[in-house]
């Protein structure tokens, strides 16, 4: 009886114990990643954007949240197009429109 | 004490007596929950670290478009938001950066003009080598990039560029792998250098950074360099945020949509819990409950079974996403959620998942599950015993 309980017990006790080894391992990596920061962020400095090297399935899009804001593209193979209409941050709508008032008052 | 463990000793035997459903239930369950888990954690990570770097970026870029599409800013844009000076703007760079098809990676490469008074890096970014030294004709690039194209540092390096102008290169160090995931496919090379691999002109920049001594007036000095260059494009530093929370947000959401028949197995799992009782198990409760067992001990013992089964299957799949995302680099998984680039980092990610997330994930899965076979059981632990044992 008491082996069957025993193995009772561990089977109970492993999923506390795998989510505190998970988040030992998780807190160890998070702990050598910010020791190196500053490192990076002296890297991105020098690059266009944050954007990550991952790049959408249109390639000339190395860094999606500054480029193509008219330009439809796709998200990779066969997958629909998330931005049919145009890229995430839209134009200055407000700005042109006052520009215009300001053009029709000349 | 010794009833507990006896109830749990009764339990763990039931379970392997049904040795097969249980892990088959077990194993159901822990598929489900590494590919559920495994898809948050992933975004997660993502999400973070290009999170974590907008720090670094200006607080302004301003791009100049015409006909819809991002033309080069002039010399004298930038000194239209130059002059007269706006309040609270430390910095105006005009940049010069783009992309470089090279035919034998059948991809593009970003080459990034590195302004001559831009303070060295720190050397633990360089994997080998040095950093470059402007008017040497030197370039410094990702690790990943340099082991596509099969240089090594002191390799000089005759770029694709218009007529072949721009002069050969000497690499003279590489990115280290921990900025990977930012420089995978980066050259930098000096400003000159750039201008001449992609054929911008002296008066010519891709676009201006702006950065701002106070951050929260970015949006004030944001309009009024629309107003000074009306038709521009501002991209500020709080935009990219939700730019990525919008782009992680969907991709995940999409692969998330892909694995609904792997959650419908998951609900087919719990309903089988939820369903009732075999006659085999409703015979076996009612020897139990004719040899003393009560009511309360029958259901405590079936809910122990169905905390086991839960438990172990829920560990085992948290487990193995997290070796798959965080250990195996999300093999088979990264591109579908992180994007398609012809020269793909390989940095390790860095999970943002903590304890109190981890509990949480956990309980998700096993509080329903036990949850869902509390009827059955209460079902099962008030039958008449000899009810039962007739069928």
């Amino acid at each position: 009886m008491r082996g069957r309980a025993a193995a009772g017990i561990c089977a109970i006790a492993l999923l506390p114990a795998t989510l505190i080894l998970l988040s030992l391992d998780a807190r160890s990596r998070r702990i050598t990643h910010a020791q190196e920061a500053a490192m990076r962020l002296a890297v991105v400095h020098r690059l266009p954007s944050s954007d990550l090297a991952l790049s959408g399935g249109a390639r000339w899009l190395r860094t999606p949240s500054l480029e193509e804001p008219g330009a439809a593209f796709s998200d990779g193979p066969a997958l629909p197009d998330p931005d049919p209409a145009g890229g995430a941050i839209s134009p200055p709508r407000d700005a042109w429109n006052e520009e215009a008032k300001i053009g029709r008052g000349r | 004490m010794k009833r507990w463990l006896s109830l749990l000793a009764y339990a763990t035997a039931s379970l392997r007596r049904r040795a097969g459903k249980s892990l088959a239930l077990a194993s159901g369950l822990a598929l489900a929950v590494t590919l559920v888990a495994s898809i948050l954690f992933l975004t997660d990570a993502l999400h973070a670290d290009a999170d974590r770097a907008r720090d670094a970026v200006p607080a302004i870029v301003v791009e100049r478009i015409v006909a819809g599409r991002i033309a080069t800013t002039r010399a004298s844009d930038v000194e239209a938001i130059r002059n007269p000076a706006i309040l609270s703007v430390k910095s105006i760079r005009p940049r010069a950066w783009g992309y470089l098809f090279v035919p034998a990676l059948q991809g593009n490469v970003t080459v990034v003009g590195v302004p001559s008074d831009e303070p060295p890096l720190d050397q633990r970014a360089i994997a080998e080598g040095r950093d470059l030294k402007s008017g040497a004709h030197e370039m410094v690039m990702g690790s990943t990039l340099a082991h596509a194209l099969g240089v090594v540092v002191g390799d000089d390096l005759q770029l694709p560029s218009l007529g072949l102008k721009a002069p050969a290169l000497k690499l003279v160090g590489t990115f280290d792998s921990d900025v990977d995931l930012f420089a995978a496919d980066v050259i930098a090379c000096d400003e000159a250098d750039a201008r001449a691999l992609l054929g911008l002109q002296e008066n010519e920049s891709t676009d201006v950074a702006v950065d701002l001594s106070n951050p929260e007036e970015a949006r004030v000095v944001a309009q009024t360099i629309v107003d000074r260059l009306p038709g521009t494009r501002i991209v500020e530093r709080d935009l990219l945020g939700r730019v990525y929370a919008l782009a992680y947000g969907r991709r995940s959401g999409i692969v998330l949509a892909a694995s609904i028949p792997a959650l419908v197995a998951l609900i087919l799992l719990a309903w089988d819990r939820a369903s009732g009782l075999g006659p085999e198990e409703k015979k076996e409760i009612a020897i139990l409950k004719a040899v003393g067992f009560g009511t309360s001990d029958v259901l405590l013992v079936k809910l122990v079974e169905s905390w086991i089964v839960a438990s172990v299957g829920a560990a085992i799949g948290l487990f193995l996403a997290y070796s798959w995302v965080f250990w195996l680099g999300a093999v088979g998984l990264r591109p579908a959620i992180a994007g398609w680039s012809a020269i793909y980092p390989e940095q390790a990610l860095t999970p943002m998942v903590d304890l109190a997330q981890l509990f949480a994930i956990g309980l998700a899965v096993v509080g329903p599950f036990v949850a869902l076979s509390i009827l059955p059981a209460w079902r099962a632990a008030i039958l008449d015993p000899m009810e039962a044992m007739r069928g």
